[in-house]
């Protein structure tokens, strides 16, 4: 798993490629955490470089989630592919994270906010 | 190969849930071993093939012949009567005679029970008056009785009835049982779901029928799926064979094509599940 972080206009954005699952989904929760202790109060992932996820990746985008609610934050997700999505709408998670087809849609998401 | 414990659970879906024999095929190349099957409505026959160790030809010439268009060609005239009144109207309503596929079932699998299969079995079905799920597992099930319940499609099957208890099709209280294989303790749990499809064009009551059920199932599928994965501590492997064409509920004739959609599918996983089991 690859993963690069950015911040751009205020919006954290952390790109991630590879498999999301139960042996790399610490790596990528490590990533997200860093970011939200640093104060990103804007976070979005970008999944464009996603191909698979499981239920260990379910857990740890929404655990990204409820740590950037409980921090007056907000988290959404980016460039989704059509495996990963399959899946999170099998899960129900396209009804509680925003997602949005690119990066740039999903930082400008937050302008007014 | 691995001390994990390893759970394939067959959702609902009909002549689809042959996927599972593609991706059995896989698994005993690769002799990655099954320590539980958990099967629900059309899985459960399949499940069923794969818990009692037959070979993926022998799966598919029995599923092949149970599972026929003309088990579902005599009309229960009773059910029509309590439809128009002239009969009193009671849990036993199923506008399909189910003599065809009760005979099938016993030809195929005889007097064999849920205790004396070669992997565990369990098979789940829904209690009609309480709505909780059943997960039938032990030689106090008749495995025949097990399948019949399970695939109590409303309206097309009556509940069956087994003891004092009717029991409707397994997806109504849970189209994909991955909850079974995590209170069985299972570690590595891969989950083979299927969503309804929705009707293209509704022109009859049937129809209209089978629309609502697969909204109401398609959303009980999403919301169960959504909690089994956050429950779970260990990994939930979704395997979801892309199909180009849709499949109906009788389209045997597919189900080559369905095996082979099952097999891409685990192959893409295969490299992941390896890892997993060695970890």
């Amino acid at each position: 798993m690859e993963i690069n972080s950015r911040t751009e206009n205020d919006v954290t954005i952390v790109a991630v490629s590879g498999s999301i699952d139960a042996l790399t989904s610490e790596q990528m929760l490590a990533a997200f955490m860093k970011e939200i202790e640093s104060g990103a109060a804007h976070l979005v992932a970008d999944l464009s470089g996603v191909e698979y996820t499981s239920s260990a990746g379910l857990r740890c985008l929404l655990t990204v989630q409820k740590e950037m609610r409980q921090k007056g934050g907000d988290f959404r997700l980016a460039g989704v592919q059509p495996n990963v999505l399959k899946i999170l709408k099998l899960s129900g998670f396209t009804r509680l994270i925003k997602m949005y087809d690119s990066v740039a849609e999903a930082a400008a998401s937050f302008s007014g906010e | 190969m691995s001390a994990k414990k390893v759970a394939l659970v067959i959702g609902s879906g009909s002549v689809k849930c042959a996927a599972a024999l593609g991706l059995m095929k896989v698994f005993e190349r690769e002799k990655i071993n099954v320590d539980m099957v958990v099967g629900c409505s059309g899985g459960s026959l399949y499940a069923a093939t794969i818990a009692l160790g037959w070979s993926t030809q022998k799966a598919i010439d029995e599923t092949l012949r149970l599972w026929t268009r003309d088990v579902t060609a005599a009309r229960n005239w009773g059910a029509y009567l309590q439809l128009f009144g002239l009969r009193r109207f009671d849990e036993r309503f199923g506008l399909v005679n189910d003599k065809l596929i009760r005979r099938r079932l016993s030809e195929a699998f005889g007097n064999t029970n849920l205790g004396n299969t070669q992997i565990p079995l369990f098979i789940t079905a829904t209690d009609f008056y309480s709505g909780e799920q059943e997960v039938m597992h032990g030689s106090q099930y008749s495995l025949q009785d097990a399948l019949r319940a399970s695939i109590s499609i409303p309206y097309i099957f009556a509940p069956h009835k087994i003891g004092e208890r009717y029991f409707v099709d397994g997806y109504l209280s849970d189209p994909l049982p991955v909850g079974v294989a995590i209170r069985e303790g299972a570690d590595v749990i891969i989950a083979i779901g299927f969503e309804s499809p929705y009707q293209t064009r509704v022109s009859s009551i049937l129809r209209y029928a089978f629309e609502i059920s697969s909204i109401t199932s398609n959303n009980l599928l999403q919301s169960n799926y959504a909690f089994h994965n956050l429950a779970h501590h260990s990994e939930i492997i979704p395997i979801m064979p892309e199909f180009e064409h849709r499949i109906h509920l009788f389209d045997t004739d597919k189900i080559p094509y369905v095996i082979d959609a099952g097999e891409r599918a685990t192959e893409e996983q295969l490299t992941y599940i390896r890892k997993l089991l060695e970890s």
